[in-house]
């Protein structure tokens, strides 16, 4: 494949109520700061990938209102939406877009505005035939999720509080986060109204209003406007089967992610992902997920992700810090989320993450998650 | 700052949704309270809810297979926040209880409510069964819930 | 923005519909044309890597509906793409796929079932909700203003496009039988100008088809390759838009003749499949696209034979690739369009080629 790399990202503060600004201006600070940083003119732009969820705005084909916003008009544009996925896919897809050789430069802009829907709403349009009639939403779908997985690794209350303790700490050092909470304790979350059982209130992501925007650029382009561009090494997508009964036991399993995984670590040469990452943004919508997700990307043992999150291997001085934005359990704008981790990825890579910057970050990993078990993964790398 | 406006739509929309015919015929079974899975001719999965096509081995599924209407809790939680339904806009309240449910015949699970919730009492491997509507409609909740059997 | 990349042909295709109303479950239908898209490229899911789907979570009533055909369409532990906006865009997306290098071989899905709704009603959640929603106005409105526009100081105009409309009726109908113009003009008036008969039917339906690498086929076998793409999304406010011309088209094909290298497009294109909803829009298409009388245009009727929205681009692409299975040496456009008087433009060039 042709080389293609991030140069530029930006994002909006995400809050739980963004009404000084309008869904085209939540876009536009996002894709104006994401400009800003890769140094370019929007007329240097050639196309342009969006990524919502539309429903949860009650919106239909929203490009069509917001894309000028996006620096998209008289510009090739399209939107891509599978869920949870949207962003970390409409990242790929601009990769591959600039890949293509078709263009040099793609912005790729994620949002959503949750608190001008009814997300609960918007979710539960679901599958007409089943999943309506026996509706528990995102949360109880999890919490059933949860526990087969307990019940398959002993995996503790107390330790995915440890996940919530670490993602709020690290969002305080995080000027964009929605959730910041740099005093924290294992106590206070597990003293959180409890909303599903085992999941507390501070186990669980927020709905954030925000955006996130990315610039990829063409080998020869990216080498011109930016002395350390995140080169994208690997890039894989998975989709499942579509009822959560489908999938057996699926936080223990995860299937999607570890094959998207196993696909991108192959392509950036990583044998030990522990070992070969410097730093990992992966799409965490309740804590226990995390540590799912930790078995699943190989950062240790299956059955052994309490162990990890308790030794303080992901946390910001550990061996793999995982997160360091906060992650999705502290700003989740859906459509925003996954541009979030692979534009926090490239910050890390890029050098520009600010207080939360792990120290010569040269490799990242990138994850999303969506649906009850569709999984995309990209590995980014600063060239030595 | 001066004072955003606030423009409100309420969205009203109506959708018709065909069942299909593995549906259809799974609904029509909950009439008589029979619960029918899909079998896959490749690799003998039992499909509940029946659907055209097995995602795993993409092959169409034309197989019926009986099954019974009790079975084991594979997953629980008990949910403390309501939920709308989205066909009726009628709340429940929680705390209500949900369950991933293998049913005795079936390799998939169904998710579904269950009557116990106290979470004391819910754990990964019991047995449950079936409660059924009264009167039958010939939808999913024509099961108004499972019951804990021991 | 020529790419001297990978080619990129087209290996078959397939659909079910259009139906004003298809009783089938948005799987079964989608099942259907996969199937016979499969059988029609001599392929199995097995030789597919990847897939596209095009579809709107609004019209399918449905949140991430792509969820419904992930099965069907073979997408089970594979990448899948779910573009939100008309077919050809999807077919657009797998065609860069291919020429990164990403995949070899890749599915496009468009479905669509309007019957499920009352479909204009829905297009107003696409404008946005500060100004135009406000109005109440929806796609209809806007396609009947951009024809006022056109027949404002066009006297003729709206009797021509009832003769346009007779024409492709004729040509979809099968037997050559249409309504005559004075029927058209005679058929109840939805929006002025625009009568009944002078809009394409909404159906149901749903269009497939397999893209794959061109440049690995055994020598000397024909095969049909897409040798140019472009899209386009036009400022959203109509005020900002010149109606009675489509700079969106104007741009999106531009981009695919100098992708394929078509310098003079009155010349060049043999076959035309435009996607017209409405007939002012073929003259909108002509003229945006530089066609000239020489070409063969919807010779099948276009989506007079029924109006799946976002399956319409695709099934425009799969017809071109149709013609030109049938013909040597042609040289093919289809054409795309989506939102409120063709906000969102998509051209793709279609060639015979032997490699």
């Amino acid at each position: 494949m042709r080389r293609a790399a991030i140069i530029g990202t930006g994002q909006t503060h995400h809050a739980s109520k963004r009404d000084d600004v309008s869904q085209p201006e939540l876009v536009r600070e996002a894709s104006a700061r994401a400009l800003l940083d890769a140094g370019i003119d929007a007329a240097a732009i050639n196309a342009v990938v969006i990524s919502s969820m539309e429903l949860f705005e009650g919106r239909a084909l929203p490009e069509l209102w917001l894309g000028e916003a996006a620096y998209a008009a008289g510009k090739p544009c399209m939107k891509v939406a599978t869920g949870g996925t949207s962003g970390t896919s409409a990242c790929i897809a601009g990769y591959h877009q600039v890949a293509s050789g078709m263009f040099d430069l793609v912005l790729v802009v994620g949002y959503e505005k949750h608190s001008e829907g009814n997300t609960q709403a918007g979710m539960a349009i679901v599958d007409p035939y089943w999943d309506r009639a026996v509706a528990s939403g995102a949360l109880g779908n999890f919490a059933l999720s949860i526990s087969q997985y307990m019940a398959d690794t002993g995996v503790t209350e107390e330790q995915a509080a440890r996940v919530a303790v670490k993602a709020r700490r690290n969002a305080a050092r995080n000027p964009y986060a929605h959730l910041q909470m740099a005093d924290i304790t294992v106590e206070k979350v597990l003293e959180s109204r409890m909303l599903a059982h085992p999941i507390h209130m501070l186990d669980m992501c927020p709905q954030s209003d925000g955006a996130c925007a990315i610039v990829i650029a063409a080998e020869k382009t990216a080498n011109k406007f930016c002395d350390r561009p995140a080169w994208i090494e690997g890039a894989a997508t998975r989709h499942q089967q579509p009822y959560i009964g489908d999938i057996e036991r699926r936080l223990t399993t995860m299937e999607t992610l570890r094959s998207a995984a196993k696909e991108v670590y192959a392509k950036a040469g990583i044998s030990d992902p522990r070992r070969d990452l410097d730093v990992a943004e992966i799409y965490e919508p309740v804590t226990y997920a995390e540590l799912a997700w930790y078995e699943a990307l190989g950062f240790c043992g299956q059955g052994d992700a309490g162990r990890l999150i308790e030794e303080g291997v992901t946390e910001m001085d550990g061996e793999l810090p995982v997160n360091p934005s906060g992650g999705v359990l502290s700003s989740n704008p859906v459509g925003a989320s996954g541009v979030i981790r692979v534009a926090e990825a490239a910050s890390q890579v890029l050098g520009r993450a600010g207080e939360h910057q792990v120290d010569g970050a040269t490799t990242a990993l990138a994850t999303g998650y969506g649906v009850y078990a569709w999984a995309d993964a990209l590995v980014l790398r600063a060239m030595s | 700052m001066t004072r955003p406006v606030i423009i409100s739509h309420e969205m009203d929309a109506t959708w018709r949704y065909a069942s299909g015919v593995a549906m259809e015929r799974f609904a029509n079974n909950l009439l008589e309270r029979r619960i029918e899975a899909m079998q896959c001719g490749e690799c003998k999965r039992r499909y509940l809810p029946p659907r055209p096509f097995c995602g795993n081995c993409r092959v169409p599924l034309t197989d019926w297979a009986p099954v019974a209407s009790e079975g084991v809790l594979e997953a629980w939680t008990v949910v403390y926040l309501p939920i709308v339904d989205n066909r009726t806009g009628i709340t429940r309240d929680g705390p209500y209880a949900m369950g991933l449910i293998r049913l005795d015949g079936a390799d998939t699970t169904l998710n579904h409510y269950v009557a116990e919730t106290d979470p004391a009492c819910l754990k990964v491997g019991q047995r449950v069964k079936a409660v059924w509507r009264e009167e039958l409609r010939g939808a999913i909740d024509d099961i108004l819930h499972f019951e804990v059997l021991e | 923005m020529t790419s001297a990349s990978t080619p990129v042909a087209i290996a078959g295709w397939g659909q079910t519909g259009p139906l004003a109303e298809d009783l089938r479950s948005i799987p079964e239908m989608v099942l259907d044309a996969v199937q016979a898209t499969l059988r029609n490229a001599a392929m199995g899911y097995e030789d597919i890597d990847a897939v596209v789907t095009a579809s709107v979570d609004v019209f399918d009533g449905m949140t991430a509906s792509n969820i419904a055909v992930t099965e069907v369409v073979g997408a089970v532990m594979k990448p899948e793409t779910r573009i939100a906006a008309d077919g050809l865009c999807a077919a657009i997306h797998a065609a860069c796929q291919i020429r990164a290098g990403a995949y070899d071989t890749v599915l496009v899905v468009a479905h669509a079932k309007p019957s499920m709704s009352d479909f204009y009603e829905l297009t107003k959640w696409a404008l946005d909700p500060i100004f135009l929603q406000s109005l109440g106005i929806d796609f209809l409105t806007f396609a009947g203003l951009q024809a006022a526009a056109m027949a404002a100081e066009d006297k003729d105009a709206v009797e021509r496009w009832a003769g346009l409309a007779a024409c492709r009726l004729a040509d979809a109908s099968g037997d050559g039988k249409s309504p005559g113009s004075t029927e058209i003009l005679q058929s109840a008036l939805v929006t002025t100008p625009l009568r009944e008969k002078m809009c394409a039917p909404l159906a149901d339906g749903a269009c497939a088809c397999v893209l794959r690498r061109g440049d690995d086929s055994s020598p000397g076998r024909k095969e049909i390759r897409l040798s140019g793409l472009g899209h386009d999304l036009a400022a959203n406010f109509i005020g900002d838009r010149e109606l009675t011309e489509s700079a969106g088209l104007e741009r999106a094909a531009a981009r695919a003749y100098a992708d394929a290298g078509i310098k003079q497009p009155e010349d060049e294109i043999d076959v035309a499949e435009p996607s017209v909803a409405f007939a002012h829009e073929e003259e909108l298409f002509v003229q945006s696209a530089g066609i000239s009388d020489n070409t063969i245009i919807s010779p099948h009727g276009g989506l007079f034979a029924g109006n799946v929205p976002i399956v319409a681009g695709l099934s425009r692409l799969t017809a071109a690739a149709e013609y030109l299975r049938r013909n040597n040496d042609l040289r093919a456009v289809a054409h795309g369009s989506w939102g409120p008087a063709g906000q969102g433009q998509a051209m793709v060039v279609l060639e015979n080629a032997i490699p």
